[in-house]
């Protein structure tokens, strides 16, 4: 039996729907209201009564879950499944699934500076016949046969700073910022460059492939304003330039998970722009990024996406949730090229619907275009 | 100036739907007026024929008698370039006309009624842009397919 056998169809009038605001933001064409995207991952296999180790190990019925639970709580007409680690297997680490967690690494690590020069490179062959890339073609060709319709194939540049810190630990690659840089920023280019050959394998296997990068790691709780530049908003452009060479994009999703105080700013005239892009922000200090200051920075660069704070999601009182997503509604919505409900990063696995649905629910009664 | 050609640049050309004609207009109209981008040798010049903008790249050989431009590839693209949002890196590219360093950053882009922001080379000081190749047959061709689809 096929995991397509376990869910209902999808309806098409909703999805014909779905699909309109989900351009909306894009193409200037207001639709019923403002898209709500809290980034399910394993959230969606649990509502469906799978376990988190299921979504992460099998990632057709993962993308079938995601699918099948945005329908019933109105969110993107778009399925994507992912993990922070894509491409590190290639790179020498192996991966063990947790029955709790996303995949985790156990090494082997690499604990001297000098042994990044022998991380080997892998060309988009080498890549097809690895782990990450096959798995996420198999799985694109899954949703292409089964839920054909919500079908974007996306290629992870993801977390470059903080995966290409697993592969010398992360407290090393720390230490590494402040007493071996030049093998530091070595480690995250050869990381990137890995990156790079994937979206380039997938779009030579797809036609596109849409690009997903971020600065998690790199936050201004470890690094100052100018380290997260060098880092992470110089390698962000150089994996969205390399990748479009290569044929992939033109979307783009910039996500900024973690604290961004001040370093926000260093992306601006940093990152690479395109006409589909969307950008967001998780943090400013402890709090969530405010959408107005969001709209004010970047809203004249791209689609914005406001973040609810992750950690309210699991709290049994939908009436925070529902009020932080108001804020954040009336502080962007109005945002000059789209604005998008996001939360400040994946949504908890075990994210209390009621909570979800407040954010949709806020979605309805104050993203409303025509109302404001 | 003559204009040559070669054989397999008439392939690609032909396939992106380019007349030899069209090439000549943008190569002359870059020669007379110096509006082209320029790198080693190497020029890049556009013009807006119809509702597309044809980019040639060529070299120009000069002979004893006379110079004749040989073509490395044309291209096209229908989003409009509009005005610069910011020049952010080097380029490798000079405007002639300027005789300045142009820079990579972005411009405004618009088609179907739609504005939004994309990269391309740019000349801070005429405000000229252009798009390279890989990024109008590539990139601008894939954003001119969404919006006509998002659009619909
Ligand atoms: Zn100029």
């Amino acid at each position: 039996m096929g995991y397509e056998e376990l869910f209902p169809g999808m309806d098409a009038k909703w999805h014909a729907n779905a699909t309109k605001r989900f351009a909306s933001p894009f193409v200037d064409v207001p639709t019923d209201r403002i898209d709500v995207d809290p980034i399910i991952l394993s959230h969606a296999a649990v509502a469906c009564g799978f376990t988190i180790r299921d979504f992460y190990e099998k990632p057709e019925l993962g993308i079938h879950c995601v699918g099948y639970i945005s329908h019933l709580y109105d969110l993107l007409a778009v399925t994507h499944w992912f993990y922070s680690l894509p491409w590190c297997r290639e790179l020498g680490l192996t991966l063990q699934y947790k029955d709790t967690l996303p995949p985790i690494s156990t090494g082997p690590i690499i604990s001297e500076p000098g042994q990044v020069d022998n991380i080997h490179v892998p060309d988009v062959d080498e890549l097809m016949k690895g782990h990450t890339l096959p798995e996420f073609i198999r799985m694109y060709e899954y949703v292409a046969k089964n839920l054909p319709m919500t079908l974007v194939p996306i290629s992870y540049g993801f977390d470059i700073v903080g995966a290409a810190a697993e592969l010398c630990g992360v407290e090393n690659f720390i230490m590494w910022t402040f007493t071996e840089p030049d093998a530091a920023k070595k480690l995250v280019k050869k990381y990137t460059d890995t990156s790079i050959n994937g979206a380039d394998g997938l779009a030579r296997k797809f036609g596109m492939a849409m690009l997903i990068v971020g600065s998690v790691l790199a936050n201004n709780d470890i690094f100052s304003d100018e380290t997260t530049k060098e880092y992470s908003a110089d390698m962000m452009r150089y994996y969205v330039d390399q990748s479009f060479r290569r044929g992939a994009g033109p979307q783009i999703f910039y996500h900024l998970c973690g604290n961004h105080e001040t370093d926000y700013k260093v992306f601006k005239d940093t990152l690479i722009w395109s006409p589909f892009t969307v950008f967001h922000v998780g943090y400013k200090g402890k709090e969530v990024f405010p959408s107005s200051l969001l709209k004010q920075e970047f809203g004249n660069m791209a689609t914005i996406m406001g973040s609810v704070d992750t950690k309210i999601m699991i709290n049994p009182n939908p009436k925070v949730v529902y009020e932080q997503s108001k804020m954040q509604l009336l502080g962007g919505r109005d945002s000059p090229k789209g604005y998008i409900l996001g939360n400040s990063c994946e949504c908890p696995p075990y994210t209390i619907p009621g909570n979800l649905l407040a954010m949709v629910k806020a979605a309805r009664d104050f993203g409303t275009f025509g109302t404001w | 100036m003559d204009i040559k050609i070669p054989d397999n640049v008439k392939e690609v050309i032909g396939k992106r739907g380019i007349k030899e004609a069209d090439i000549e207009a943008v190569v002359k109209e870059a020669e007379s007026s110096n509006k082209k981008l320029v790198k080693n040798g190497r020029n890049l010049a556009k013009k807006k024929i119809g509702d597309v903008l044809v980019y040639v790249d060529y070299d120009i050989d000069k002979g004893v008698l006379s110079k004749h431009a040989k073509v490395n590839s044309a291209y096209t693209h229908r989003i409009v370039l509009q005005h610069i949002v910011n020049a952010d890196g080097p380029s490798g590219w000079t405007c002639a006309h300027c005789n300045e360093a142009a820079a990579f950053g972005h411009v405004q882009m618009e088609y179907m009624t739609v504005k939004r922001n994309g990269p391309a080379v740019v000349c801070a000081k005429c405000g000229d842009s252009w798009a390279e190749e890989y990024l109008a047959t590539k990139t601008l061709a894939a954003v001119e397919g969404l919006f006509e689809k998002k659009r619909a």
